[in-house]
């Protein structure tokens, strides 16, 4: 639980915050978002670094919930996974949005009224 | 926290996406809330799906007479565990003409929440990213109607909710 808010962040939002505030970490995410599910090796490649600088960060991504795993056949694959972000999007920007968005399909509204007659 | 691998491995073809949240609730409760029409309906853009949920039923999503947003095949049922499915998107020509891919639903209980894994695969190469696009929002409105009982009002989580009435 955090503040008041009543979504709960089992990951811990710190957690996510922690994770993107390094350059590295958000250009695995980047790689990712590019190509998703990549095998570490794939992923080493993209970065002057060694395997086991790179299976650190990988680990921070994934403890904070923004790099999930997932096994096919032999390789095991990293994915990005944007659902963490969406929820923090949800918590602070949905109600700037939905302001902006109540006129504008007010507007809507009343244009298509407008077309009927 | 993410030390364990429950996740059984995914055979198959195709590109692949994975979504993941923990939702504080029982497995019980995340399958109610994935295979009753209503409750889908409620963080799904207002899109109810239809089915009997055993395994090789179908699955109709839409709302009736205003649009179809997808169908496919109940391959794998075992609630409240998992849940495979086909995955035929309805919602436009262009998706129409992607065909079929494949959606798995895992439940893991940790601790006193859930963790709910969707895995999107069998995708073509450059599928169009509508097709998976809206799990983010999905499993969000998920999270929030189980763990608050109140509905997203980001703009969209609701876009098709009237276009029945």
């Amino acid at each position: 639980m955090t503040c008041d808010y009543l979504v709960t962040y089992a990951d811990g939002m710190d957690d996510v915050f922690k994770a993107l505030a390094d350059p590295t970490r958000r250009e695995l995410l980047d790689a990712l978002h590019e190509s998703n599910g990549q095998t570490l090796s794939e992923l080493e490649a993209r970065f002057e670094m060694t395997r086991f600088g790179v299976m650190k960060h990988l680990k921070v991504l994934e403890g904070a919930g923004l790099l999930v795993t997932q096994r096919r056949g032999r390789e095991k694959l990293h994915f990005l996974n944007p659902v963490p972000i969406r929820t923090i999007y949800e918590r602070w920007v949905s109600k700037y949005a939905e302001s902006w968005a109540a006129p504008l399909s007010q507007l809507k509204h009343d244009l298509e009224k407008e077309e009927e007659r | 926290m993410n030390e364990q691998q429950p996740y059984a491995v995914i055979d198959g073809h195709g590109a692949m996406n994975v979504f993941e949240i923990y939702i504080k609730t029982t497995p019980e409760r995340l399958w109610e809330a994935i295979t009753d029409e209503e409750m889908r309906s409620k963080y799904s853009f207002g899109v109810g799906t239809v089915s009997e949920w055993t395994a090789g039923s179908e699955y109709k999503s839409g709302v009736p007479g205003a649009i179809e947003i997808a169908a496919g095949v109940n391959v794998e049922v075992d609630p409240p565990r998992r849940l495979v499915q086909t995955f035929t998107a309805l919602w436009s020509d262009d998706v129409r003409a992607e065909g079929e891919s494949r959606v798995t639903w895992e439940i893991e209980p940790v601790g006193s929440s859930c963790r709910l894994r969707v895995t999107h695969d069998q995708l073509s190469a450059d599928a169009n990213s509508e097709l998976f696009g809206g799990w983010p929002m999905i499993l969000s409105g998920l999270k929030t109607l189980l763990e608050t009982g109140d509905l997203l009002d980001t703009p969209g989580s609701l876009r098709y909710a009237e276009a029945g009435s």
